[in-house]
């Protein structure tokens, strides 16, 4: 079956009346990613935009049709491991997800995260990230981009957004040496469908998915653009899509003449205030970062 | 009877979380806590205890992975002290105010600063209004036993309320004592395996955990939450009382008196000083004063009437505290019997006193000169200042 047959004939789990801003990255990401997942599925969501937009619930209703909990902003993948470490001691198979911003992912809760991955716990932990706390009012992450304008880095006269590079989180993640590792973009649904399956398809071991979420209230961008400026992020390499599994790198898609990455920044409302120099220097970072993923594709069909 | 052994506090408590059959343990060590960790550790791998141990990388995370282990239905234990408490803070209040049942030990340490690893009661008093039971225990038998006590408070449907067995660090955690080992089919039919009707992260009966909660319907189950407490006082005696009957121990449930009977004078205590206290109470009984000691084995819920019944109709008290209590100028328990008696403490001669932090010792002298003095205060109505617990004597 193909992916859109798949999406298609899978039931949405999300409770009717649950919608985030329009033209959310998140909730594409999260309605996409439970139709993979299936009824078998407990679902761990830290405060955040998902959770603020009710997919936890609201009063007496349920925003999702299968468990669900909103954790401590700081804890998501410490009680997933105990849901499933109690699962597994009583024999249930029901997977274990969670699906966390960027900031409880990268920042307070990267402890926990971090934890979970080296023990090589059984779960599904899902970053969608739209760099920042958009939930809040987007406030800077430790996965904001440079450059950057957030409510907390915000553009003055002396210090002009934020000053400090982007935490890496899937390359850390996959240098913890987990099952399976993989960056997402919701502009690439085929790929997307088949790493959701395949993260799905482990009987064991920790697997991280990375999803480039567009967040028009925050960063500035036309609601309608979302799923263009997914697409640009990766055409422009500025969010390469590779996956990493048994410690081989594998780029997904080369993009045969990628666009300079001001082609993805001038439609940002967030990166408005960039001079000509920020951009370059911009252009640097995602060559840099492109080519250490080359390399490293590159050294994993020569072992 | 059981086997006899002798084992440290930290051995008991691991015992008494194996013999009630815990399903998730998740635990990261600190001192004076960690040969729980170790034996429980040690008795998984060995096949001794089929439960599933995680190896958290700290503290905030072993009581969130407790947390997800409870929803998803377990029996589960950890342990902790000071530093490690005051981090798994956030979860900590989570877990009584999602009214999750479970029993943790805490080897109870004085709280950073200044830096010490050293016993005291900083850590556990200063969470006492996180919503969790919490038992104060004098000896390593009543370790092991409290866990046991514990887990059938814990899961009583009319309580539902996490239970903390605090035991001084080091005075108890590291000293071996002769205990008493319960048999397991006696355990097994105490508490018998945990069977929840009802959890919250089940698959086949999705709900929402946890959603959103404006203050009215927030302020319904806070009320539930203190009633539940209130449950908890009852359920405490009656569990103690089932155990007397399975076990032949008891430890009195909330309170114990001891030689109180036609007592003017009342040592309070608290934890392992109660053993030296009693041994002071019963040298000056020999000299013919008249006094006796009220041991409060339970601070939360506090045991109010149980305290007022006691004092009631004495000249004078002492309240022995291993903590202080900030803006009080006095230690935290001698605070809760004075707010426990109201009024009736006008009439009651009284003396706070506060000892044994960070490791200090509490001596059979110290507890001699309190009594001395009571028999000084007892002739009047007042609150006497507070004393200090000092080497060199009570100041």
């Amino acid at each position: 079956m193909n992916y859109i047959d798949k999406l298609l004939q899978s039931e949405d789990l999300v409770s009717p009346g649950i919608s985030a801003c329009q033209g959310c990255g998140a909730e594409l990401i999260l309605r996409t990613a439970l139709k993979i997942m299936g009824k078998d599925t407990a679902v761990v969501i830290p405060p955040g935009c998902m959770a603020g937009a009710g997919v936890v619930g609201w009063n007496f209703d349920n925003g999702l049709k299968v468990p669900v909990h909103i954790s401590l902003l700081d804890n998501t993948a410490a009680f997933m491991t105990g849901v499933k470490t109690m699962y597994e001691f009583s024999g249930k198979d029901t997977k274990v997800v969670g699906i966390a911003g960027d900031g409880a992912t990268s920042d307070c809760g990267f402890q926990s995260l971090s934890g979970a991955a080296e023990r090589g716990e059984n779960l599904i932990y899902i970053c969608y990230d739209n760099e920042g706390y958009m939930n809040t009012g987007f406030q800077r992450s430790g996965t904001t981009s440079k450059g950057s304008l957030t409510s907390t880095t915000p553009v003055g006269k002396v210090i002009k957004g934020k000053e400090q590079n982007k935490k890496d989180l899937p390359m850390i993640m996959a240098d913890h040496d987990i099952a399976y590792t993989a960056t997402l973009s919701p502009a690439y649904m085929q790929d997307f469908v088949r790493k959701l399956e395949k993260a799905a398809s482990f009987d064991s071991g920790f697997r991280y998915l990375h999803i480039y979420s567009p967040c028009p209230t925050g960063w500035g961008t036309a609601p309608e653009c979302s799923i263009d400026i997914a697409r640009k992020a990766v055409q422009t390499n500025f969010f390469p899509l590779f996956e990493v599994e048994n410690h081989k790198y594998t780029l997904n898609l080369e993009v045969k003449n990628p666009q300079p990455v001001s082609e993805l920044i001038k439609q940002m409302g967030k990166f408005r205030h960039l001079t000509e120099e920020d951009i370059q220097e911009m252009q640097k970072m995602v060559d840099r970062k492109y080519n250490k993923l080359k390399a490293l594709a590159a050294m994993s069909q020569d072992n | 009877m059981g086997k006899i052994k002798a084992v440290t506090g930290n051995t008991s408590a691991a015992l008494g979380a194996a013999l009630s059959k815990v399903q998730v343990v998740a635990a990261y060590p600190i001192t004076p806590q960690s040969s729980v960790v170790e034996y429980l550790a040690q008795m998984i791998a060995d096949g001794d205890l089929p439960a599933r141990m995680v190896q958290v990388e700290s503290e905030h995370s072993a009581m969130s992975v407790v947390q997800g282990a409870v929803a998803a239905g377990a029996r589960a234990f950890t342990a902790t002290s000071a530093q490690g408490l005051a981090l798994m803070y956030e979860p900590y209040f989570r877990m009584s105010t999602l009214r999750f049942p479970m029993v943790m030990a805490i080897a109870g340490r004085e709280m950073t600063s200044p830096e010490g690893v050293w016993g005291g009661q900083q850590d556990t008093i200063s969470v006492r209004d996180a919503g969790w039971i919490q038992y104060y225990v004098e000896n390593n038998q009543e370790i092991i036993d409290t866990i046991i006590e514990g887990y059938k408070v814990t899961e009583n449907n009319d309580v539902l309320i996490p239970v903390n067995v605090c035991y001084d660090g080091f005075f108890l955690s590291h000293l071996y004592e002769r205990i008493e080992l319960p048999e397991q089919s006696e355990v097994d039919a105490f508490i018998p395996n945990y069977n929840p009707t009802h959890y919250a992260f089940n698959p086949e009966r999705p709900m929402a955990l946890d959603p959103m909660t404006p203050g009215d319907i927030l302020m319904e189950y806070r009320e539930s939450h203190l009633q539940g407490m209130q449950n908890a006082l009852g359920v405490i005696e009656q569990v103690d009382k089932e155990f007397e009957k399975a076990f032949g121990r008891s430890y009195g449930g909330l309170v114990e008196e001891y030689r109180c009977e036609d007592a003017d004078t009342i040592l309070v205590t608290m934890g392992s000083m109660t053993g030296t206290a009693r041994e002071a109470i019963d040298a000056k009984r020999e000299e013919g004063i008249k006094v006796g000691l009220l041991k409060v084995r339970v601070m939360r819920p506090f045991p109010v009437e149980k305290v007022r019944n006691v004092l009631s109709g004495r000249k004078a008290f002492a309240v022995v505290d291993r903590n202080v209590c900030f803006g009080w100028n006095t230690g935290a328990l001698y605070m809760e019997v004075k707010a426990a008696l109201g009024s009736l403490g006008e009439k009651i001669s009284s003396i706070p006193v506060i000892g044994g932090l960070g490791g200090a010792d509490i001596t059979q002298k110290h507890f001699m000169q309190c009594i001395d003095l009571l028999e000084e205060v007892k002739k009047t109505q007042v609150e006497h200042k507070t004393v200090w617990l000092k080497k060199e004597g009570i100041a």
